[in-house]
C-alpha cells in the first residue's frame, strides 16, 4: 500500500461573479412574478458547486430549474388542499373554544388553538428538510459520480418531533443529543456512488461545542441573581446584556463547531475519513463585515435618493414631483431590495461557504478511485415542498 | 470563419481530464479531432478503447465558476434529470477551449426529455385546478357547512368578540362606551326592527345597536349582532332608508355571512402566499390577489343581502325608494372615483340604486316605517 494521501477542499468563486448572477436572477424573478426563482436558484447552485473543488476536481450541480418548477407545482396541489382544510378546521375548533377568557388558562388554551395552524405544518416542514437534502445530494456529482440519499423523510420528521419535544422538556440540555441523532439519521442514509457514509462519534462530545451557550446563560442568571440580592441595578442591566450577546455568539459557535465535529466523525465506506476546521471567529467576522459594508452602501444610496426626493419636492413647491423623479425613486427602492439580497449572497453567504470548503480535508482520497456509479434518482418532488414552504434560504 | 482556418492549419489536439461516469477514477486523456472532422476522439492508456464523441452532440456545463475551463458532456437519452451522458471531459487547454467555444454553438444548447411539454402541462393544470377547486369550491362549501355546525351560543360569543373589537377600532376605551341608548330613540329602533321582522323566522335573537361615530357604515357580526353607525342615520334622508340598510344587514345575519367569511378567510389565507412565494413586492401581489378573491365572494353575498332586504321591505310594506336614494348618495360620495368592481367588496352603488328603484316602481301601497316624531327620536338616539 502506498502512503495515505490527504486531499484539501478549495473554493474559488468570486464575489463579483456571484453578485452579478444573483442580481440577474433577482431581476428576472421580479419580472416573471416569481416563476424564475426555480431556475435562478439552480443557476446559483451550479455556480457555487462548480466553485468548490476537492483534490483539484470540481463539484457539479446537475439539478434543473424545470424539475424544481414541476416539483413545486406538485407540492402546491397537496399543500393547497391540506392547508386549506386543516386551517379551516382548526379555526372551527378555535371558535368553539372561544369564550370571553376569564382565567389565564383559558386565554392560553385559546391562543394555542389558533396557533395550532402553525404546528400542523411542522411535520411537513421537517419532511421538506429531509427531502431537500436528498434532492441536493441526488443532484451533486464529483468526478462524474452521483451522491445520493435513501428514502426516509417521514421517519426523519417523526424522529425530529420526538427529539424536539425531549429538548424542550429538558430545557435545551439534550440539544446535543438531538443534533447528533438527527444528523446520524441523515448521514447513515447518504451515499457517494455505491459507497455509504456512516456517522461515528458520541452525542456527549457535542457538549464541548455548547460551552459558550452555557457561559452566556450563566452570565445572565448571575447578573439577575446578584443584582437582585445586592440591589445593584447596574449589574442587573449590564450582565444580562453581556450574557445575551455571549449567548448569541454561543449559538453560532455551537452551529459551526457541531458541524466540524460531525464532519470529522463521518466516514465513507470505512476507507475515507474527513477533517473540518472552520473557525467560529471567521464566520462571525464575515457576518459583521458583510453587514457593515451592505448597511453603509444602502445608507449612501438611500441618502442620495432622499436628497433627490426633497430637492424635487422643494422645486415643485408643494406640487406633485415629475414622473421621471417618481420613477427614479421607485426603481431605486426596488433596486435597494434586490441589491441587498444579491450583496448578502456575495458578501456573507458565499464567503462562509468558502470558509467551510477551504477548511475541509478528505483523508485517504485514493480509495475513491474504485467507487462505482449509482443509478439516477428521479428526485421525487425536487424540493418542491421546501420551496412552497419557503425554507432553505437563498441556496 | 475562425474554426475553418484553425482546422485547416493543423488538426486540433490537446490534453484533458476524463471521468467515465462509471467509477470515480481520473483519466488523463489526449483529446483530438477525428480524421473526418466529425467527432472528438478521447484516448488514454487507462481507457479500454478510444471514445468518439460526435461534435453536434457535445454540450458544456453552464454557469460554471471557472470560465477559462470547459466541462463537456454529450447529448444522449438517459434516465438522468437531463438527457446527458454521465461521463465528463474537463478541458483546461486555452487553445482547445477557445476553438470549441468559437466553433461549436450547440455547446450551450439545452435539451429536454421527450414528453416534457406534456409533463409541464399536466402538472400546471393539476396545480391550477387544485388551487381553484380548493379556493372556489371546497373552502366555501366547507365554510358553509361548518358555519351551520357552530352552536348558536358559540356564534353569539364570537359575534360579541367581533363587535367589541370593532368598537375598540372606532376609538372606544371600553366595551359599551360607544353605545347609543336614548330611550325614545331606542323605542323607535325597536319598532323598526319589529316591523321588518314581523312574522319572519330569522333564526337568531337579533341584537341591534347604534355606535356613536361619524362613519357612514353598518355591519352584521356573527350570531345576530347588527350595528348601525351614527353617521349612517345622520346621512339618511328618511327612516325608510335606515330600515332598508337594517334589512340588508339582517339579510347577512340570516345567511350567516360573517361566520362563513371568517372560516373561509382562515382557510385561504396561507394558500396565496404559498404560491406567489418570496418575491420582492410579493406582499403587494398577495394582497391584491387576496382582495380580488374576497371581493368576489362578498359581492355575491351583498347582492343576496340586497335581494333579501327588498323582499323584506315589500313584505313589511315599506317603500324601497329610500334605499335607492341612499345608494345614489353613496355613488355621489364616491364622486366618480370607485374601485373597479372586481376589486371592490360591494357591487357598484349606481347599479344597486337602480335595482331598488325598479323594485319600488312595482310595490303596492307602502307606509313610512316610522312617524315623523319617532324618526326625530331615532336621529337623536346618541344625544
Amino acid at each position: 500500500m502506498s502512503e495515505i494521501r490527504y486531499a484539501d477542499g478549495r473554493y474559488s468563486g468570486k464575489s463579483g461573479s456571484i453578485f452579478g448572477l444573483s442580481l440577474t436572477v433577482a431581476i428576472l424573478t421580479l419580472f416573471t412574478f416569481g416563476i424564475y426563482r426555480f431556475w435562478g436558484k439552480t443557476r446559483i447552485r451550479r455556480y457555487i458547486w462548480s466553485s468548490a473543488e476537492l483534490d483539484g476536481d470540481r463539484f457539479e450541480y446537475t439539478g434543473t430549474g424545470l424539475e424544481k418548477f414541476l416539483g413545486f407545482l406538485m407540492a402546491v396541489v397537496f399543500l393547497a388542499i391540506y392547508l386549506g382544510i386543516v386551517q379551516m378546521l382548526l379555526t372551527f375548533v378555535g371558535l368553539n373554544l372561544l369564550t370571553e377568557p376569564e382565567t389565564e388558562a383559558e386565554m392560553v388554551a385559546q391562543a394555542l388553538a389558533f396557533n395550532l395552524t402553525f404546528l400542523s405544518l411542522v411535520p411537513l416542514l421537517l419532511f421538506a428538510v429531509y427531502r431537500a437534502r436528498r434532492y441536493k445530494l441526488a443532484r451533486t456529482r464529483w468526478r462524474g459520480i452521483r451522491f445520493g440519499m435513501d428514502k426516509g423523510a417521514w421517519g426523519y420528521a417523526f424522529r425530529a418531533i420526538g427529539h424536539y419535544l425531549l429538548t424542550i422538556l429538558t430545557l435545551g440540555i439534550l440539544l446535543p443529543r438531538q443534533t447528533f441523532h438527527l444528523e446520524k439519521y441523515m448521514t447513515d442514509r447518504m451515499w457517494f456512488g455505491d459507497t455509504q457514509f456512516e456517522q461515528g462519534g458520541r452525542w456527549q462530545d457535542l457538549y464541548g461545542a455548547m460551552k459558550h451557550v452555557f457561559i452566556g446563560l450563566a452570565v445572565i442568571f448571575l447578573g439577575i441573581a446578584v443584582g437582585i440580592a445586592f440591589q445593584m441595578e447596574l449589574l442587573l442591566v449590564v450582565l444580562p446584556v453581556v450574557g445575551y450577546f455571549w449567548l448569541m455568539i454561543g449559538f453560532i459557535h455551537y452551529r459551526v463547531q457541531s458541524f466540524a465535529y460531525l464532519t470529522t466523525t463521518k466516514a465513507l465506506g470505512g476507507q475515507i475519513a474527513f477533517d473540518a476546521r472552520p473557525q467560529t471567529s471567521t464566520v462571525i467576522m464575515t457576518y459583521i463585515i458583510g453587514g457593515i459594508v451592505i448597511s453603509v452602501v444602502v445608507g449612501i444610496v438611500t441618502a442620495l435618493l432622499g436628497t433627490l426626493a426633497v430637492v424635487s419636492l422643494g422645486d415643485m413647491s408643494g406640487g406633485a414631483p415629475s414622473f421621471g423623479v417618481m420613477a427614479l425613486l421607485g426603481v431605486g427602492y426596488v433596486g435597494i431590495i434586490l441589491g441587498v439580497g444579491a450583496a448578502s449572497t456575495a458578501l456573507i453567504v458565499q464567503p462562509i461557504i468558502a470558509h467551510y470548503v477551504d477548511t475541509f480535508t478528505a483523508i485517504n482520497i485514493d480509495a475513491a478511485n474504485v467507487i462505482r456509479q449509482r443509478v439516477a434518482d428521479k428526485g421525487a418532488d425536487a424540493e418542491g415542498f421546501a420551496d412552497a414552504l419557503d425554507i432553505g434560504g437563498a441556496i | 470563419m475562425h474554426w475553418i482556418s484553425a482546422a485547416r492549419s493543423e488538426p486540433m489536439k490537446g490534453q484533458g481530464i476524463f471521468f467515465d461516469g462509471e467509477t470515480a477514477g481520473r483519466h488523463h486523456v489526449d483529446v483530438g479531432l477525428s480524421p473526418d472532422r466529425q467527432a472528438l476522439v478521447i484516448s488514454s492508456d487507462t481507457l479500454p478503447a478510444p471514445l468518439r464523441w460526435p461534435l453536434p452532440d457535445l454540450r458544456a456545463l453552464s454557469d460554471h465558476a471557472q470560465d477559462k475551463h470547459l466541462v463537456l458532456t454529450r447529448h444522449m437519452p438517459t434516465d438522468d434529470e437531463a438527457p446527458r451522458d454521465p461521463a465528463r471531459l474537463v478541458l483546461r487547454d486555452p487553445v482547445l477551449v477557445d476553438w470549441l467555444l468559437t466553433s461549436r454553438p450547440s455547446l450551450r444548447k439545452s435539451d429536454l426529455h421527450p414528453g416534457t411539454g406534456r409533463h409541464i402541462l399536466r402538472n400546471a393544470v393539476l396545480a391550477v385546478g387544485a388551487v381553484a377547486l380548493i379556493l372556489l369550491v371546497i373552502l366555501p362549501a366547507l365554510a358553509g357547512t361548518l358555519a351551520r355546525l357552530i352552536p348558536l351560543e358559540t356564534e353569539m360569543r364570537f359575534g360579541r368578540a367581533v363587535t367589541a373589537q370593532m368598537e375598540r377600532f372606532l376609538g372606544a376605551s371600553e366595551n359599551g362606551a360607544l353605545d347609543c341608548d336614548a330611550p325614545a330613540g331606542r323605542a323607535a329602533l325597536d319598532k323598526m326592527v319589529q316591523r321588518l321582522t314581523d312574522g319572519r323566522d330569522i333564526g337568531y335573537d337579533l341584537n341591534v345597536r347604534v355606535f356613536d361615530h361619524p362613519m357612514l357604515n353598518a355591519f352584521a357580526a356573527p350570531g345576530g349582532h347588527v350595528v348601525l353607525v351614527r353617521g349612517l342615520i345622520d346621512e339618511a334622508e328618511t327612516p325608510d332608508a335606515v330600515a332598508a340598510v337594517l334589512a340588508h344587514e339582517i339579510g347577512h345575519v340570516v345567511s350567516r355571512d360573517a361566520t362563513r367569511n371568517a372560516l373561509r378567510v382562515a382557510g385561504s389565507a396561507g394558500i396565496l402566499s404559498l404560491i406567489l412565494g418570496d418575491v420582492a413586492g410579493g406582499a403587494v401581489l398577495v394582497a391584491v390577489a387576496d382582495q380580488m378573491l374576497n371581493s368576489a365572494y362578498s359581492r355575491e353575498a351583498e347582492r343576496n343581502a340586497d335581494a333579501y332586504a327588498l323582499q323584506m321591505l315589500n313584505d313589511a310594506g315599506i317603500s324601497s325608494d329610500g334605499f335607492g336614494d341612499f345608494f345614489d348618495r353613496l355613488a355621489r360620495e364616491e364622486g366618480g372615483f370607485a374601485l373597479p368592481e372586481y376589486l371592490s367588496t360591494h357591487p357598484l352603488s349606481a347599479e344597486r340604486a337602480a335595482k331598488a328603484r325598479d323594485n319600488a316602481a312595482g310595490q303596492d301601497a307602502t307606509a313610512p316605517v316610522l312617524s315623523e316624531a319617532e324618526w326625530q327620536a331615532l336621529r337623536q338616539i346618541c344625544d
